[in-house]
């Protein structure tokens, strides 16, 4: 059988050079390598935009590109295909660096050996290959293992049903009275019952973390509310266990800058955990204030007395699939998750989560978050010193669903989409895309951007129109959209235009809020 | 009056088996179907007041039931709740624009549950639900 010619792109301007470099094959058996030589980049992306070659041998010094421009080119034209580089002797830092664009190796003019340079090239392609496949591999593994969690999790939910159905029957009393004990009884089935599902959402939750796919809708968000949420969900488990669960806020908390869903997500996170590691008659206490040492961060508390953490596992316990090792005080574990789902929504939304501990005595889990400030995001509208001479334009588009309602999980993830497509439609540096300012429903989705001048206004919103309005995945998700611009000045008290129209209350409540900033922080529990 | 009648389309005969103690519990009759040739078919025959639907099924998914039973005129009215295994942000939006009128995730609480069918029958609410539901 006769094997191919390898075909090598040989890309060199120095006609000495090339002619030294293909003589170096001359010893090699007939027809085994097949030379394509171009003297420009351009010339061998053309070709390379066509046709395929086996290896690229690139000289870092060409007329049209030069230094690592030559490698991102190259890659960008031909991604699969290994490239091998030429340099001088002086040049063997920008070779190393060539290497970590991707070069498979490099190559050192005026010392190689005749013999050598046919091997280097075979290596570098079957490196080069062995590399792809790995790549591949792994990449398959990580995919099959997400649909794998995925599909299990969704397939442990049939059977949880029937024996949720048949066990809340029986405790209903559907199939006849029941005496006290089999009560109990069934109360500890459907209490794991619970716990199973919880578990198969977690499994869920990290398949979700893991690829990406975490949806997080960061607003002005109550600590106060998403506080008491948790309490109010938890206080049953607490009182069932003899556990004092409570609360206490700072009676003025500025807003938060976070995603109110995943703020509870946390908090019963770290509360659930709390009270299972405290034993009865124990306590559990969320507190929340300002940090101290930076007023742009707020820092919740959550404490427990419980059997505490050993020094050396604070860090540890946010690991994933992380679980207390002493069963004595582990009670009933869980999957080893909560912490590490738990750390990754503080992250994502630019806040930090740490423990400390005594053990014996209990652990404190502390979570920052940073205060939500109207100000601070339109600063850059604004100028430095907070004021502005131009005018400021409000832009607002908004989004409402077809299909009519959409559950939180499905209206979250359009509505970042949207937003990363709005985003695009900024350029100016003063141009700010603000989050969901707390007007929108269910249905509807409002962004605004506040930009400093009219003209830009009406250009963004072109911009905006044609982006979204030419959106495959606008049309796919059945979504309808309506964008809107107006002008307002900053600086005067009231603003141009009829009082029932929208921007014009947005331009006020950002006035209103603006001026709030400066003179007192938001009253907790008001509004 | 006479009970409203609910069809129950879903593969799983435990899942079935307990919707129908709690359906009849909540004053409902019930039929049954396993796949989805079979649950048009008890839908022709029948012709429920609603149908609970499952969308894992055999001899095609509950998307090719819904699809049939909107081109059928004397059942494309049949108000239809989904309950499903499968993810919610895959499939929500995707059941409801073909024709449900709800998704519920398994497992669902049966207040949830009852409350969805009440809804989607028209009828009232109930002031406050009892039951164990509060629990799950």
């Amino acid at each position: 059988m006769k094997t191919k010619a390898l075909q090598i792109l040989l890309v060199e301007d120095n006609l000495a050079d090339a002619r030294l470099l293909r003589e170096m094959f001359s010893k090699e058996k007939p027809g085994s390598f097949e030379f394509i030589h171009f003297l420009r980049m351009t010339e061998a992306l053309n070709h390379l935009a066509k046709s395929t070659v086996d290896i690229v041998l690139l000289d870092m010094g060409l007329p049209d590109a030069h230094g690592m421009d030559t490698v991102r080119l190259t890659h960008a034209a031909a991604p699969g295909v290994p490239v091998i580089v030429l340099t001088g002797l002086d040049d063997e830092a920008v070779a190393a660096e060539a290497m970590k664009e991707g070069a498979q190796d490099y190559l050192i003019k005026g010392q190689i050996e005749n013999r050598a340079l046919p091997r280097a090239l075979r290596h570098a392609i079957e490196r080069h290959r062995l590399q792809t496949e790995t790549d591949a591999i792994r990449i398959q593994q990580l995919q099959f293992k997400d649909e794998f969690l995925s599909h299990v999790s969704h397939e442990l939910r049939s059977p949880l049903t029937a024996i949720y159905q048949f066990v809340t029957i029986l405790l209903d009393g559907l199939a006849g009275e029941l005496k006290r004990d089999q009560q109990d009884y069934l109360a500890i089935v459907l209490r794991n019952v619970k716990q199973l599902e919880s578990m198969i959402n977690d499994l869920l939750e990290v398949t979700r973390v893991q690829a990406g796919k975490l949806t997080i809708e960061i607003q002005s968000t109550s600590v106060c509310d998403a506080i008491t949420y948790a309490v109010n969900t938890l206080q049953g488990a607490a009182t069932a266990k003899g556990i004092n669960l409570s609360s206490e806020v700072d009676s003025e908390l500025p807003m938060v800058s976070a995603d109110p869903t995943r703020l509870r997500q946390i908090l019963i996170i770290l509360v659930d955990n709390a009270i299972k590691f405290t034993p009865a008659n124990g306590a559990v206490k969320i507190q929340a204030r300002m940090l101290e040492e930076d007023p742009n961060l707020l820092i919740l508390e959550v404490s427990d007395s419980g059997c505490g953490i050993r020094p050396e596992m604070t860090e540890r316990i946010f690991e994933r699939l992380f679980q207390a090792q002493d069963p004595a005080l582990a009670g009933r574990k869980g999957l080893g998750l909560g912490l590490y789902i738990c750390k990754e929504l503080v992250t994502r939304q630019g806040g930090r989560i740490w423990a400390s501990s005594t053990p014996g005595v209990g652990s404190i889990f502390f979570v920052t978050l940073p205060v939500f400030s109207l100000p601070r995001l339109i600063a850059r509208a604004f100028g430095r010193d907070g004021r502005t001479e131009r005018p400021i334009t409000l832009i607002v588009t908004e989004l409402a669903s077809r299909a009519g309602w959409l559950s939180d999980d499905v209206r979250v993830e359009r509505s970042q989409a949207v937003r990363e497509l709005l985003q695009r439609c900024l350029q100016s540096d003063l141009d700010v895309l603000l989050p969901k300012m707390g007007s929108a429903g269910a249905v509807e989705l409002f962004f605004i951007v506040a930009v400093t001048d009219v003209i830009g206004g009406e250009a963004i919103t072109r911009r905006i129109r044609e982006s979204l309005g030419g959106s495959d995945y606008i049309e796919q998700a059945g979504l309808t959209i309506a964008t809107s611009y107006r002008s307002f000045d900053v600086g005067k008290r009231g603003t141009k235009g009829s009082s029932s129209d929208f921007l014009q209350k947005v331009a006020e409540k950002i006035q209103l809020l603006m001026n709030e900033e400066n003179s007192s922080r938001t009253v907790c529990n008001g509004e | 009056m006479a009970n409203k009648r609910i069809l129950i389309v879903d593969d799983d005969p435990d899942v079935r088996h307990g919707m129908h103690v709690r359906l009849k519990a909540s004053g409902y009759d019930t039929s049954f179907a396993c796949d989805a040739i079979s649950g048009v078919a008890e839908a022709r025959k029948q012709i429920p007041d609603l149908i609970v639907l499952d969308l894992g099924l055999p001899a095609g998914d509950g998307y090719v039931v819904m699809e049939r039973l909107k081109r059928i005129p004397a059942l494309s009215m049949i108000p239809i709740i989904v309950v499903s295994a499968r993810d919610v942000q895959a499939n929500q939006e995707r059941a409801i624009k073909a024709g449900a009128s709800t998704f519920l995730q398994k497992p669902v609480a049966n207040a949830v549950f009852l409350a969805a069918i009440r809804r989607a029958l028209g009828e009232p609410a109930l002031p406050e639900e009892t039951g164990t539901f509060k629990l799950l």
